[in-house]
Protein backbone atom coordinates (compact mmCIF):
# COMPACT_ATOMS: atom_id res chain seq x y z
CA UNK A 1 0.00 0.00 0.00
CA UNK A 2 1.23 3.48 -1.08
CA UNK A 3 2.30 5.64 2.07
CA UNK A 4 1.21 8.66 0.14
CA UNK A 5 -2.20 7.55 -0.19
CA UNK A 6 -4.69 9.13 1.68
CA UNK A 7 -7.53 7.63 4.28
CA UNK A 8 -10.18 8.19 1.25
CA UNK A 9 -8.31 6.48 -1.20
CA UNK A 10 -7.82 3.45 1.06
CA UNK A 11 -11.03 3.08 1.81
CA UNK A 12 -11.93 3.58 -1.34
CA UNK A 13 -8.83 0.58 -2.31
CA UNK A 14 -9.35 -1.58 0.72
CA UNK A 15 -12.51 -0.74 2.45
CA UNK A 16 -15.03 -1.25 -0.30
CA UNK A 17 -13.95 -4.18 -0.90
CA UNK A 18 -14.23 -5.01 2.74
CA UNK A 19 -17.66 -4.39 2.48
CA UNK A 20 -18.43 -6.21 -0.56
CA UNK A 21 -16.86 -9.21 1.37
CA UNK A 22 -19.39 -8.74 4.17
CA UNK A 23 -16.38 -7.89 6.39
CA UNK A 24 -16.43 -5.30 8.78
CA UNK A 25 -14.66 -2.45 8.33
CA UNK A 26 -11.08 -1.56 10.03
CA UNK A 27 -10.48 0.63 12.84
CA UNK A 28 -8.96 3.10 10.50
CA UNK A 29 -12.24 3.32 8.26
CA UNK A 30 -14.32 4.24 11.44
CA UNK A 31 -12.43 7.23 11.58
CA UNK A 32 -14.45 10.43 11.60
CA UNK A 33 -12.90 12.09 8.81
CA UNK A 34 -14.34 9.18 6.58
CA UNK A 35 -18.20 9.77 7.57
CA UNK A 36 -18.71 11.66 4.49
CA UNK A 37 -17.33 9.41 2.49
CA UNK A 38 -18.70 6.30 4.06
CA UNK A 39 -22.24 8.63 3.70
CA UNK A 40 -21.30 9.08 0.31
CA UNK A 41 -21.00 5.13 -0.59
CA UNK A 42 -23.73 4.07 1.26
CA UNK A 43 -26.34 6.85 -0.54
CA UNK A 44 -24.92 5.42 -3.88
CA UNK A 45 -25.72 1.48 -2.80
CA UNK A 46 -28.68 2.60 -2.15
CA UNK A 47 -29.30 4.63 -5.24
CA UNK A 48 -27.95 1.67 -7.40
CA UNK A 49 -31.21 -0.69 -5.79
CA UNK A 50 -33.28 1.75 -7.62
CA UNK A 51 -31.81 2.19 -11.21
CA UNK A 52 -34.16 0.98 -13.92
CA UNK A 53 -37.19 0.98 -11.72
CA UNK A 54 -39.22 3.25 -14.14
CA UNK A 55 -38.41 0.15 -17.05
CA UNK A 56 -41.35 -2.18 -17.12
CA UNK A 57 -41.99 -4.83 -19.58
CA UNK A 58 -44.28 -3.47 -22.77
CA UNK A 59 -48.05 -4.63 -22.44
CA UNK A 60 -48.41 -8.11 -24.09
CA UNK A 61 -45.20 -9.31 -23.30
CA UNK A 62 -45.80 -13.01 -22.17
CA UNK A 63 -47.91 -13.58 -25.05
CA UNK A 64 -45.30 -12.93 -27.67
CA UNK A 65 -43.23 -15.38 -25.56
CA UNK A 66 -45.42 -18.20 -25.72
CA UNK A 67 -45.76 -17.46 -29.69
CA UNK A 68 -42.27 -17.19 -30.41
CA UNK A 69 -41.92 -20.57 -28.45
CA UNK A 70 -44.77 -21.74 -30.47
CA UNK A 71 -43.24 -20.71 -33.56
CA UNK A 72 -39.88 -22.28 -32.64
CA UNK A 73 -41.63 -25.32 -32.20
CA UNK A 74 -43.43 -25.53 -35.12
CA UNK A 75 -40.27 -25.03 -37.00
CA UNK A 76 -38.31 -27.66 -35.11
CA UNK A 77 -41.43 -30.44 -36.01
CA UNK A 78 -41.04 -29.81 -39.98
CA UNK A 79 -37.76 -29.21 -40.03
CA UNK A 80 -35.06 -26.14 -39.36
CA UNK A 81 -33.81 -26.83 -43.25
CA UNK A 82 -36.65 -23.94 -43.92
CA UNK A 83 -34.60 -21.37 -42.16
CA UNK A 84 -31.24 -21.98 -44.07
CA UNK A 85 -33.65 -21.03 -47.51
CA UNK A 86 -35.44 -18.48 -46.36
CA UNK A 87 -35.31 -14.86 -43.91
CA UNK A 88 -36.16 -15.52 -40.20
CA UNK A 89 -39.33 -13.89 -40.09
CA UNK A 90 -40.96 -15.01 -43.25
CA UNK A 91 -39.53 -18.73 -41.61
CA UNK A 92 -41.45 -18.36 -38.89
CA UNK A 93 -44.76 -17.51 -40.62
CA UNK A 94 -44.04 -20.27 -42.88
CA UNK A 95 -43.99 -22.76 -40.01
CA UNK A 96 -46.89 -21.94 -38.36
CA UNK A 97 -48.96 -21.70 -41.98
CA UNK A 98 -47.64 -25.40 -42.67
CA UNK A 99 -48.65 -26.46 -39.20
CA UNK A 100 -52.00 -25.60 -39.49
CA UNK A 101 -53.92 -28.51 -37.85
CA UNK A 102 -50.96 -30.09 -36.12
CA UNK A 103 -51.84 -30.87 -32.55
CA UNK A 104 -50.33 -29.22 -29.31
CA UNK A 105 -47.03 -31.79 -28.05
CA UNK A 106 -48.42 -33.60 -24.79
CA UNK A 107 -46.08 -30.78 -22.95
CA UNK A 108 -48.37 -28.20 -23.61
CA UNK A 109 -50.73 -28.72 -20.69
CA UNK A 110 -54.65 -29.50 -20.18
CA UNK A 111 -55.38 -26.52 -22.56
CA UNK A 112 -54.65 -26.94 -26.11
CA UNK A 113 -55.74 -25.33 -29.16
CA UNK A 114 -56.04 -27.50 -32.44
CA UNK A 115 -56.32 -25.00 -35.88
CA UNK A 116 -57.75 -26.47 -38.84
CA UNK A 117 -58.27 -24.98 -42.61
CA UNK A 118 -61.48 -26.10 -44.13
CA UNK A 119 -61.49 -25.23 -47.42
CA UNK A 120 -64.56 -23.56 -49.44
CA UNK A 121 -65.35 -26.80 -50.64
CA UNK A 122 -64.41 -29.95 -49.30
CA UNK A 123 -62.77 -31.55 -46.09
CA UNK A 124 -60.57 -30.08 -43.83
CA UNK A 125 -57.03 -29.61 -44.86
CA UNK A 126 -53.66 -29.66 -43.03
CA UNK A 127 -50.77 -27.75 -43.89
CA UNK A 128 -52.04 -25.57 -46.86
CA UNK A 129 -52.81 -22.34 -48.04
CA UNK A 130 -56.14 -21.05 -46.64
CA UNK A 131 -57.65 -18.62 -49.38
CA UNK A 132 -61.04 -15.87 -49.00
CA UNK A 133 -63.60 -18.38 -48.48
CA UNK A 134 -62.41 -20.78 -46.52
CA UNK A 135 -63.38 -21.58 -42.51
CA UNK A 136 -60.96 -21.87 -39.41
CA UNK A 137 -62.06 -24.70 -37.26
CA UNK A 138 -60.70 -24.65 -33.81
CA UNK A 139 -61.27 -27.17 -31.47
CA UNK A 140 -59.77 -26.47 -27.87
CA UNK A 141 -59.67 -28.29 -24.66
CA UNK A 142 -60.01 -26.04 -21.62
CA UNK A 143 -60.33 -28.63 -18.43
CA UNK A 144 -62.37 -27.73 -15.85
CA UNK A 145 -61.72 -23.53 -16.33
CA UNK A 146 -65.24 -22.35 -15.00
CA UNK A 147 -64.50 -19.42 -18.10
CA UNK A 148 -63.36 -20.43 -21.50
CA UNK A 149 -63.14 -18.09 -24.62
CA UNK A 150 -61.77 -18.58 -28.10
CA UNK A 151 -60.94 -15.48 -29.82
CA UNK A 152 -59.31 -14.99 -33.61
CA UNK A 153 -57.78 -11.84 -34.75
CA UNK A 154 -56.90 -10.35 -38.04
CA UNK A 155 -53.49 -9.47 -38.46
CA UNK A 156 -53.11 -8.78 -34.77
CA UNK A 157 -55.60 -5.76 -35.16
CA UNK A 158 -58.89 -6.82 -35.43
CA UNK A 159 -61.30 -9.02 -33.59
CA UNK A 160 -63.43 -11.32 -35.97
CA UNK A 161 -64.22 -13.80 -32.91
CA UNK A 162 -65.10 -14.04 -29.54
CA UNK A 163 -67.42 -16.53 -28.49
CA UNK A 164 -67.31 -19.35 -25.44
CA UNK A 165 -70.87 -21.06 -24.47
CA UNK A 166 -73.15 -19.20 -27.01
CA UNK A 167 -72.41 -19.80 -31.13
CA UNK A 168 -70.43 -20.39 -33.43
CA UNK A 169 -68.71 -21.91 -30.21
CA UNK A 170 -70.51 -24.83 -28.59
CA UNK A 171 -69.11 -26.30 -25.54
CA UNK A 172 -69.35 -30.06 -24.36
CA UNK A 173 -67.88 -31.07 -21.58
CA UNK A 174 -63.86 -29.91 -21.29
CA UNK A 175 -64.09 -29.53 -25.26
CA UNK A 176 -65.01 -25.79 -26.70
CA UNK A 177 -65.31 -25.56 -30.71
CA UNK A 178 -65.95 -22.74 -33.11
CA UNK A 179 -66.17 -22.45 -37.14
CA UNK A 180 -64.96 -19.23 -38.36
CA UNK A 181 -65.52 -17.66 -42.11
CA UNK A 182 -62.03 -16.30 -43.25
CA UNK A 183 -63.43 -13.73 -45.71
CA UNK A 184 -60.44 -11.65 -46.33
CA UNK A 185 -56.68 -11.28 -46.54
CA UNK A 186 -54.45 -11.78 -43.87
CA UNK A 187 -53.19 -13.72 -41.07
CA UNK A 188 -55.13 -14.77 -38.28
CA UNK A 189 -54.41 -15.75 -35.09
CA UNK A 190 -56.71 -17.50 -32.66
CA UNK A 191 -56.47 -17.71 -28.72
CA UNK A 192 -57.91 -19.67 -26.33
CA UNK A 193 -58.52 -18.02 -22.54
CA UNK A 194 -58.96 -20.17 -19.50
CA UNK A 195 -60.03 -18.68 -16.21
CA UNK A 196 -62.06 -19.48 -13.26
CA UNK A 197 -63.10 -16.08 -12.75
CA UNK A 198 -64.23 -13.68 -15.45
CA UNK A 199 -62.30 -12.55 -18.30
CA UNK A 200 -61.54 -8.87 -19.25
CA UNK A 201 -63.80 -7.87 -22.05
CA UNK A 202 -61.56 -7.23 -25.15
CA UNK A 203 -60.32 -3.84 -26.54
CA UNK A 204 -59.84 -5.50 -29.75
CA UNK A 205 -55.88 -6.00 -30.14
CA UNK A 206 -53.61 -9.08 -29.65
CA UNK A 207 -51.29 -7.70 -27.71
CA UNK A 208 -53.09 -5.68 -25.14
CA UNK A 209 -56.26 -9.01 -25.13
CA UNK A 210 -53.90 -11.40 -24.56
CA UNK A 211 -51.99 -8.91 -21.83
CA UNK A 212 -54.88 -7.84 -19.62
CA UNK A 213 -56.33 -11.44 -19.89
CA UNK A 214 -52.71 -12.43 -18.36
CA UNK A 215 -52.92 -9.69 -16.31
CA UNK A 216 -55.95 -11.19 -14.98
CA UNK A 217 -54.65 -14.60 -14.03
CA UNK A 218 -56.25 -16.02 -17.19
CA UNK A 219 -54.06 -18.79 -18.70
CA UNK A 220 -54.06 -17.77 -22.64
CA UNK A 221 -52.76 -20.42 -25.35
CA UNK A 222 -52.71 -19.35 -29.02
CA UNK A 223 -53.27 -21.46 -31.85
CA UNK A 224 -51.21 -21.68 -35.03
CA UNK A 225 -51.51 -18.59 -37.03
CA UNK A 226 -53.41 -18.83 -40.39
CA UNK A 227 -52.92 -17.01 -43.44
CA UNK A 228 -55.22 -16.33 -46.04
CA UNK A 229 -53.81 -15.61 -49.17
CA UNK B 1 -33.30 -3.92 -1.91
CA UNK B 2 -35.42 -6.43 -4.57
CA UNK B 3 -37.46 -8.03 -2.33
CA UNK B 4 -37.19 -11.26 -5.15
CA UNK B 5 -35.25 -12.66 -2.78
CA UNK B 6 -37.73 -13.45 0.19
CA UNK B 7 -39.62 -14.95 -2.27
CA UNK B 8 -39.68 -18.42 -2.46
CA UNK B 9 -43.09 -19.40 -3.34
CA UNK B 10 -42.57 -18.68 -7.13
CA UNK B 11 -39.78 -21.06 -6.90
CA UNK B 12 -42.18 -23.49 -5.24
CA UNK B 13 -45.41 -22.93 -7.22
CA UNK B 14 -43.02 -23.14 -10.49
CA UNK B 15 -40.85 -26.69 -9.43
CA UNK B 16 -44.19 -28.19 -8.17
CA UNK B 17 -45.37 -27.10 -11.91
CA UNK B 18 -42.45 -28.54 -13.33
CA UNK B 19 -42.70 -31.89 -11.07
CA UNK B 20 -46.30 -32.23 -13.06
CA UNK B 21 -44.70 -31.59 -16.23
CA UNK B 22 -46.61 -28.52 -17.50
CA UNK B 23 -43.61 -25.96 -18.32
CA UNK B 24 -45.88 -23.98 -19.68
CA UNK B 25 -47.47 -23.39 -15.85
CA UNK B 26 -43.83 -23.00 -14.92
CA UNK B 27 -43.46 -20.47 -17.25
CA UNK B 28 -46.31 -18.28 -16.46
CA UNK B 29 -45.17 -17.94 -13.19
CA UNK B 30 -41.79 -17.15 -13.80
CA UNK B 31 -42.67 -14.34 -16.23
CA UNK B 32 -45.26 -13.48 -13.33
CA UNK B 33 -43.17 -13.18 -10.74
CA UNK B 34 -39.70 -12.56 -12.35
CA UNK B 35 -40.53 -10.84 -15.69
CA UNK B 36 -40.11 -7.05 -14.28
CA UNK B 37 -37.17 -7.72 -12.65
CA UNK B 38 -35.66 -9.20 -15.52
CA UNK B 39 -36.82 -6.47 -17.76
CA UNK B 40 -34.76 -3.73 -15.24
CA UNK B 41 -31.84 -6.05 -15.59
CA UNK B 42 -32.06 -6.35 -19.63
CA UNK B 43 -33.35 -2.18 -19.80
CA UNK B 44 -29.40 -1.39 -18.41
CA UNK B 45 -27.64 -4.14 -19.48
CA UNK B 46 -28.28 -3.40 -23.09
CA UNK B 47 -28.56 0.42 -22.95
CA UNK B 48 -31.05 0.34 -25.72
CA UNK B 49 -35.23 -0.41 -25.06
CA UNK B 50 -35.38 -2.44 -28.39
CA UNK B 51 -32.46 -4.71 -27.82
CA UNK B 52 -33.16 -5.32 -24.25
CA UNK B 53 -36.93 -5.97 -25.14
CA UNK B 54 -36.03 -8.92 -27.41
CA UNK B 55 -33.37 -10.07 -24.72
CA UNK B 56 -35.92 -10.07 -21.75
CA UNK B 57 -38.00 -12.26 -24.63
CA UNK B 58 -35.66 -14.56 -25.66
CA UNK B 59 -34.91 -15.23 -21.82
CA UNK B 60 -38.24 -16.39 -21.09
CA UNK B 61 -38.36 -18.36 -24.82
CA UNK B 62 -34.91 -20.22 -23.65
CA UNK B 63 -36.05 -20.68 -20.50
CA UNK B 64 -39.01 -22.67 -21.52
CA UNK B 65 -37.08 -24.73 -23.74
CA UNK B 66 -34.81 -25.28 -20.90
CA UNK B 67 -36.84 -26.11 -18.36
CA UNK B 68 -37.57 -29.61 -18.96
CA UNK B 69 -33.82 -30.06 -18.23
CA UNK B 70 -33.44 -27.96 -15.15
CA UNK B 71 -31.34 -29.75 -12.56
CA UNK B 72 -32.31 -27.81 -9.42
CA UNK B 73 -28.30 -27.12 -9.09
CA UNK B 74 -29.62 -23.32 -8.25
CA UNK B 75 -32.62 -21.43 -7.60
CA UNK B 76 -34.92 -20.96 -11.09
CA UNK B 77 -34.32 -16.98 -10.23
CA UNK B 78 -30.54 -17.53 -10.41
CA UNK B 79 -30.84 -20.10 -13.38
CA UNK B 80 -33.41 -17.51 -15.05
CA UNK B 81 -30.91 -14.72 -14.49
CA UNK B 82 -28.23 -16.94 -16.20
CA UNK B 83 -29.91 -17.06 -19.87
CA UNK B 84 -30.57 -13.47 -18.86
CA UNK B 85 -27.16 -12.77 -18.57
CA UNK B 86 -25.98 -14.63 -21.96
CA UNK B 87 -29.04 -12.50 -24.11
CA UNK B 88 -28.03 -9.15 -22.65
CA UNK B 89 -24.68 -10.07 -23.05
CA UNK B 90 -25.03 -10.37 -26.72
CA UNK B 91 -27.62 -7.72 -27.07
CA UNK B 92 -25.33 -5.56 -25.37
CA UNK B 93 -22.30 -6.51 -27.88
CA UNK B 94 -25.04 -5.50 -30.84
CA UNK B 95 -25.68 -1.93 -29.32
CA UNK B 96 -21.92 -1.15 -28.72
CA UNK B 97 -21.62 -2.25 -32.64
CA UNK B 98 -24.16 -0.03 -33.48
CA UNK B 99 -23.23 2.92 -31.37
CA UNK B 100 -19.66 2.75 -30.02
CA UNK B 101 -20.72 4.65 -26.67
CA UNK B 102 -19.15 1.71 -24.40
CA UNK B 103 -15.78 2.91 -22.40
CA UNK B 104 -13.67 0.28 -19.85
CA UNK B 105 -14.04 1.28 -16.69
CA UNK B 106 -10.43 2.77 -16.61
CA UNK B 107 -11.33 4.58 -19.42
CA UNK B 108 -14.18 6.80 -17.87
CA UNK B 109 -13.48 10.75 -18.32
CA UNK B 110 -11.79 11.77 -14.93
CA UNK B 111 -13.08 15.45 -16.13
CA UNK B 112 -16.44 16.94 -16.46
CA UNK B 113 -17.38 16.85 -19.94
CA UNK B 114 -18.82 20.25 -20.67
CA UNK B 115 -21.69 18.55 -23.51
CA UNK B 116 -23.20 16.78 -20.07
CA UNK B 117 -23.54 19.50 -17.64
CA UNK B 118 -24.88 21.89 -19.57
CA UNK B 119 -27.60 23.93 -17.10
CA UNK B 120 -30.18 23.37 -18.65
CA UNK B 121 -29.94 19.58 -18.94
CA UNK B 122 -28.90 19.66 -14.94
CA UNK B 123 -31.40 21.20 -13.94
CA UNK B 124 -34.12 18.99 -14.84
CA UNK B 125 -31.96 15.41 -14.44
CA UNK B 126 -32.72 12.69 -12.24
CA UNK B 127 -30.10 11.28 -9.74
CA UNK B 128 -31.41 7.93 -11.18
CA UNK B 129 -31.03 8.56 -14.55
CA UNK B 130 -27.56 9.94 -14.57
CA UNK B 131 -26.28 6.98 -12.33
CA UNK B 132 -27.83 5.18 -15.00
CA UNK B 133 -26.21 6.97 -17.33
CA UNK B 134 -22.71 6.23 -15.13
CA UNK B 135 -23.71 2.63 -15.29
CA UNK B 136 -24.12 2.30 -18.79
CA UNK B 137 -20.46 3.48 -19.74
CA UNK B 138 -19.01 0.58 -17.24
CA UNK B 139 -17.60 -1.86 -19.33
CA UNK B 140 -20.50 -5.37 -19.52
CA UNK B 141 -18.97 -7.60 -17.41
CA UNK B 142 -18.29 -4.71 -14.65
CA UNK B 143 -21.93 -3.81 -15.32
CA UNK B 144 -23.32 -7.13 -14.98
CA UNK B 145 -21.95 -7.63 -11.53
CA UNK B 146 -23.16 -4.33 -9.97
CA UNK B 147 -26.53 -4.42 -11.39
CA UNK B 148 -26.61 -8.01 -9.90
CA UNK B 149 -25.30 -6.80 -6.99
CA UNK B 150 -26.99 -3.55 -6.26
CA UNK B 151 -30.14 -3.41 -8.63
CA UNK B 152 -30.91 -7.37 -8.48
CA UNK B 153 -29.75 -8.38 -4.68
CA UNK B 154 -28.01 -10.89 -5.82
CA UNK B 155 -25.82 -12.68 -3.30
CA UNK B 156 -21.89 -13.09 -4.43
CA UNK B 157 -22.31 -17.21 -4.17
CA UNK B 158 -25.68 -16.89 -6.83
CA UNK B 159 -23.88 -14.35 -8.78
CA UNK B 160 -20.56 -16.47 -8.86
CA UNK B 161 -22.96 -19.20 -10.67
CA UNK B 162 -24.57 -16.78 -12.94
CA UNK B 163 -21.39 -15.30 -14.13
CA UNK B 164 -19.35 -18.41 -13.76
CA UNK B 165 -16.62 -16.62 -12.05
CA UNK B 166 -15.10 -16.81 -8.30
CA UNK B 167 -17.08 -14.38 -5.88
CA UNK B 168 -13.59 -12.55 -5.12
CA UNK B 169 -13.62 -11.94 -8.76
CA UNK B 170 -16.87 -10.35 -8.41
CA UNK B 171 -16.57 -8.85 -5.23
CA UNK B 172 -13.58 -6.62 -6.68
CA UNK B 173 -14.99 -6.28 -9.88
CA UNK B 174 -18.15 -4.31 -7.87
CA UNK B 175 -15.76 -2.40 -5.14
CA UNK B 176 -13.53 -1.21 -8.03
CA UNK B 177 -16.76 -0.11 -9.52
CA UNK B 178 -17.95 1.81 -6.18
CA UNK B 179 -15.47 4.93 -6.86
CA UNK B 180 -15.60 4.80 -10.81
CA UNK B 181 -19.62 5.62 -10.22
CA UNK B 182 -18.74 8.47 -7.62
CA UNK B 183 -16.90 10.34 -9.81
CA UNK B 184 -18.81 10.06 -12.82
CA UNK B 185 -21.90 11.07 -11.31
CA UNK B 186 -19.78 13.99 -9.34
CA UNK B 187 -18.53 14.82 -13.04
CA UNK B 188 -22.39 15.52 -13.52
CA UNK B 189 -22.43 18.09 -10.78
CA UNK B 190 -24.10 15.56 -8.80
CA UNK B 191 -23.19 14.96 -5.17
CA UNK B 192 -24.90 11.81 -3.59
Amino acid sequence: MNASMSREERFEQVGLLQIEQGEALGDDFAHPELAATRRTYGALRQALTTVGEEASPPAGWEARVFATIARRKSARRRGGWLRLLIPAGAAAALAALLLVGTPPGPDEGVATLTVRVEAGAGPARRGSEAHPGDRLRLEARTGDAAHAELRVYRSDRELVLRCSTAPPCVRQGQTLRADVPLPALGTYQSLLLLSDSPLPAPAGTLDADAGSALEAGAHVTLGDEVSVQ
Amino acid sequence: MSAALSAPPAEDEALEALERGDRKAALTVLMRDYGATLYRYCCKMVGNNDLAEEAHQMTFVQAYEGLARFAGRSSLRTWLFGIARHRCLDAAKIARRRSRRFELVDELPESPDEAEVAEDELAGRDLRQALGRCIDKLAPAVRTAVLLRYQQDISYPDMAQICKARPATLQARVARAMPVLRRCMENQGLRL
